[in-house]
């Protein structure tokens, strides 16, 4: 075991300059103080035991997990039969559910086309269009108003080409469509609407 | 008349007499139907369309209209088919004219399209479909254009290669130069300007096609473009 000067000690300490001491000492002291340096620089080591348990640790929980995974265990599940047949009920209306799509653009054919109605009949109770694409037959076509806001709508698939319609407010009062924009002579007194339904190309 | 009508009406083939009686049925006074029968039949004899005669007759059985205003208003509506019908002969066009030619005519006749117009129209498109060409003009004459300037315009965009429903779209845009504030030869002349390019409509959002129903209810007519 190799005895270090006490001046070199002093020194360190900063009991004495570093400078005092002869060029042998002070070389000496320079090596200490960077090894010091070094030594305070470097993150301290994760200890020995520390890393043994972890290596020895995560293959463990993850079979342990794996077991619990692949055993066999009875799983009892305590139901009343009405809650059962809800549940059946749920799952037949979901996978059923597909079959009552709204028709899709492949459903509309090459000679149809996409109609909007759109009429403003604040307090009305029903909205419906009548015209000669459904044999002037009341509530074929009920327009709806979701948000009570007086403004009724409909998109209804119709085949391309002219129209005659009229909408029928409550059941009884025959109205032209304001937005139409195009009118006929219905031969009975009043106009009728007159749509163009082009062939729908998307 | 009456007689000598149904005496007319007997004598020529029937149509389909029980069909024509079974969709009157129930949709207009009982006592008016024999009369609408006879006047169908005497449709067909004539080689008119009588579609738009039985629509117009449940027509006004759904307005609640009498029996007797509803026979008014067919007997005006087959006046008006023969004066279509006599209109297309006369612009040349082979007999018997299809129904849906037909039926055309009389919608730009009753929306104001002189009848010179429509034989010009009808001259300038041999063969081909005039349904939108005439409404295009109708839509351009309802807002007081002239109907021959109208016809200008449209039968320069059919020249220039616009087409079917594309024609709406020439009488759509001069309109909507007449609504920024255009004089109508300003429109006019603007929109010539631009043919063949109008600005089409733009086409159904997808979730407005996927909102889309068929009617219920009645089968839904195919109308005679």
């Amino acid at each position: 075991m190799s005895t270090i000067d006490p001046r070199i000690h002093q020194a360190l300490d900063g009991e004495i300059p570093l400078a005092t001491l002869p060029p042998e000492l002070r070389r000496q002291a320079e090596l200490l103080e960077a090894a010091a340096a070094l030594l305070a620089a470097a993150p301290a080591a994760e200890s020995v035991a520390g890393r043994v348990m972890a290596a020895l640790d995560h293959p463990a929980r993850r079979s342990r997990l794996v077991r619990w995974l692949v055993t066999p265990r009875a799983v009892v599940l305590r139901m009343r039969p009405v809650w059962s047949l809800a549940l059946a009920a749920g799952v037949l209306l979901v996978a059923l559910l597909p079959l009552r799509e709204p028709p899709s653009i492949a459903a509309v054919g090459e000679e149809e086309g996409i109609a909007q109605f759109v009429a403003r009949f604040p307090g009305a109770r029903s909205v419906a269009v009548v015209g000669s694409f459904n044999d002037w037959r009341a509530g074929s076509i009920a327009l709806e108003d979701r948000d009570h806001d007086g403004v009724w709508r409909g998109v209804v698939v119709l085949p391309a080409g002219t129209h005659e319609y009229m909408f029928v407010v409550d059941g009884e009062r025959w109205v032209a469509d304001p937005l139409a924009g195009r009118y006929v002579a219905d031969d009975f007194g009043r106009e009728n609407s007159l749509l163009i339904v082009r062939p729908v190309k998307l | 008349m009456k007689r000598l009508l149904l005496a007319y009406v007997a004598c020529s083939a029937p149509l389909a007499a029980q069909s024509v009686r079974g969709r009157l049925e129930g949709r207009v006074p009982p006592a008016s139907i024999p009369v609408l029968d006879s006047l169908v039949q005497v449709a067909a004899h004539e080689h008119l369309p009588t579609e738009p005669l039985l629509q117009k007759a449940i027509e006004g059985g759904a307005k609640r209209v009498s029996g007797e205003r509803i026979v008014k208003a067919v007997v005006l509506n087959l006046g008006q088919l023969r004066r279509g019908q006599a209109l297309l002969r006369r612009a040349g066009d082979t007999p018997p004219a299809t129904p849906g030619e037909v039926v055309t005519v009389v919608w730009a006749l009753k929306r104001g399209v002189p009848d010179s117009v429509v034989e010009q129209v009808v001259a300038a498109l041999p063969g081909e479909p005039r349904s939108s060409a005439l409404h295009a003009i109708a839509d351009l004459v309802v807002h007081r254009i002239p109907a021959d300037s109208a016809a200008g315009l449209i039968l320069e965009a059919v020249r220039q290669g616009v087409r079917g429903p594309r024609l709406l779209d020439v009488s759509g845009a001069a309109v909507q130069e007449l609504q920024r504030g255009r004089t109508h030869a300003e429109a006019l002349a603007l929109v010539r300007r631009e043919l063949p390019n109008v600005p089409p409509p733009p086409p159904p959002a997808r979730a407005t096609v996927l909102r889309a129903r068929r009617p219920g209810g009645g089968a839904p007519q195919v109308p005679e473009r």
